[in-house]
This record gives structure tokens, C-alpha cells and sequence, in this order.
């Protein structure tokens, strides 16, 4: 099931964070901030060639720590979202429909005029809609 | 979620006409184009956030610039850029034959009174300066959003074709 979501701006600045387990939000939220460098070698590559498959916004698995994985997800407008899940048999089909749905949600939040474009996203709206996909992904499995 | 709610393009229309002369009620000249450019570039940037939802990444500048031609300009003045010229050197022309938020601009006025001569039309492309304020600012803020520092200019001389100049500054810091 997905432990934690997060929203990291086109400068690496945080915008939102939200655990779903009981405890250890300091410990996810600093497995968020290292999975960073993942994102930047996997960005860096992309644009270098050095892979050749076509480039794409789903980065799969960043890293993995204990029992969970960290997966990424860059927009054209270079947000990223990630997300830390502790199902090891998830697959990367139902990671990238989550990842869609999510920026989806994202997009209409930031639609918001009165949020500051940069700024760390207060939503009550995008915190239900995320909520709503984090639980769903464990009643699906 | 709901169902995408949809309403007339008229109303797209009204709304950029009364933006332009509420603001020219009130200020002049650069703070009249900085209100506008202000507007503008923040509705830029969340239309370019939705725009360039579920698509490939978009990582060369001319990339950036063709998605603003074909999707963004659908989706806001709803049909495509009609040519595309660049010198391969970070300045790109966008041509639009016909510009939708134009097509009606009449270059006669009304006389100050009744019974006067018409007033001789005053230029076009004076006309439409203040109305150009607006989608350059929305595409200079799209183009923000995805990571390019641009200046956008507008040339109205032969309306209703609009040609807008982009010269790309430094792409911003990834």
C-alpha cells in the first residue's frame, strides 16, 4: 500500500507531503529527499541519449530502503511526484495509472488563483483526492 | 470527478475584451501592460501545467515551442499556429493567420456625437496593441512553466494575421 506521496517542485523545493502510516513521517520524508539524486541521474541521463529508449515522464523505482520502494514521475513542467509504496508485487502499469490520476489532481490544484505558483501547496481538496488514490491502491490489490 | 464543464467561446471573448478595458480605466502605459502581463502569465503557467499533462517530456527548446504552436495554441485560441519560422538561433516566429481574439477588430469608431463625420480609423496596429498584451503573457508564462526563459512580442500589421516573436533567453535552471 502506498506509505507516503510528495510533491517536489521544478527547483527541488518541497510543495507536499502526506504519510499514510502512523508513524515515521521524518524518516520518509528524508527517503523523499534523497530519491532526488535518483531523479536528477535519471533526468540527466534521459536528456544525455545515453539510454535508448524513447524518454519518458515515468522513472520507475528510484530506490529502495527496507521493505520500501521509491518510484518517481517528472512533468513536462519539471514537478515531480513521488511516491513511496511498501507492496513489493505492485506493478509498474498500476504505478503509472496512480501517477496519472495524481497528476491529474495536481493540475487542478495548482488551477487554484489564489496558490502561489512555488510555494508549498495547502489543499484540502488535493489532500482528499490524494488520499482517495493512496487507499485505492490497496483495495484494488 | 465530475463531468468537464464546458461553457461558449463568446464567453472566452467578452472576458479578454472587459480584462483589457477594466484595467485601461484605471491605468495607463507600462502599468497598464504590467497588470495584463501579471494576468496573463499566471493563467499562462497553470494552462501550460494542463496542457502538457500525459504527454511525452518535452526536453529541446524547439520541442517546447512546437507543443505552444499545436497544443496550447489549440487550446486556447482554439486552432493550431498556421507557420512556423526560427533562425536556429533562439528566435522563433509564430504565425496565425487568423487570430481568433482579433478577427472582429474594427479599425472604424463612433463620433463623438451623433450627426458628426466618422472620426478617420486609427491604425490597426495601434488598435490592437493593448489586445496582444494578453497572449503574449500567456504564452511567455507557458513557456516559463516548462522551463524557458522567453520574451514574446506581437506584431499586428496586416490583421487579422498576428505574427509573435519569441526569443529565447537562458533556460532556466533544471
Amino acid at each position: 500500500m502506498i506509505v507516503a506521496v510528495a510533491v517536489v517542485g521544478p527547483i527541488n523545493q518541497p510543495l507536499y507531503l502526506s504519510t499514510f502510516t502512523d508513524d515515521e513521517s521524518a524518516r520518509l520524508s528524508t527517503l523523499v529527499h534523497c530519491s532526488l539524486d535518483a531523479v536528477e541521474e535519471k533526468v540527466a541521463a534521459g536528456m544525455r541519449g545515453v539510454t535508448t529508449d524513447v524518454p519518458d515522464a515515468y522513472l520507475g523505482v528510484l530506490a529502495v530502503e527496507e521493505e520500501c520502494k521509491v518510484y518517481g514521475f517528472v512533468t513536462n513542467t519539471r514537478t515531480k511526484l513521488i511516491v513511496v509504496v511498501d507492496d513489493p508485487l505492485i506493478k509498474d502499469d498500476e504505478m503509472r495509472a496512480i501517477f496519472r490520476r495524481m497528476h491529474t489532481a495536481f493540475a487542478d490544484a495548482v488551477s487554484n488563483p489564489f496558490y502561489v505558483l512555488g510555494t508549498p501547496l495547502v489543499s484540502p481538496r488535493f489532500d482528499a483526492s490524494v488520499r482517495t488514490i493512496a487507499t485505492s491502491l490497496g483495495a484494488a490489490a | 470527478m465530475g463531468k468537464s464543464r464546458q461553457c461558449a467561446e463568446s464567453c472566452v471573448d467578452y472576458l479578454a475584451l472587459e480584462l483589457v478595458h477594466h484595467y485601461r480605466t484605471q491605468l495607463q502605459g507600462p502599468s497598464l501592460q504590467a497588470a495584463l502581463d501579471a494576468v496573463g502569465e499566471r493563467a499562462g503557467r497553470q494552462l501550460a501545467e494542463r496542457c502538457a499533462r500525459d504527454r511525452a517530456p518535452l526536453l529541446e527548446q524547439l520541442e517546447a515551442v512546437k507543443f505552444i504552436c499545436k497544443e496550447f495554441w489549440g487550446e486556447v485560441f482554439r486552432k493550431a499556429v498556421d507557420n512556423l519560422r526560427t533562425n536556429h538561433r533562439g528566435t522563433f516566429v509564430l504565425r496565425d493567420t487568423q487570430f481568433r481574439w482579433l478577427v472582429r477588430l474594427s479599425q472604424n469608431q463612433m463620433p463623438a456625437q451623433l450627426g458628426q463625420p466618422l472620426p478617420a480609423p486609427a491604425a490597426k496596429a495601434d488598435l490592437a496593441a493593448d489586445f496582444l498584451l494578453l497572449p503574449c503573457a500567456l504564452v511567455r508564462g507557458a513557456l516559463a512553466q516548462l522551463g524557458w526563459d522567453a520574451a514574446v512580442t506581437a506584431d499586428a500589421a496586416s490583421l487579422p494575421q498576428v505574427d509573435f516573436t519569441v526569443v529565447m533567453r537562458q533556460q532556466v535552471q533544471r
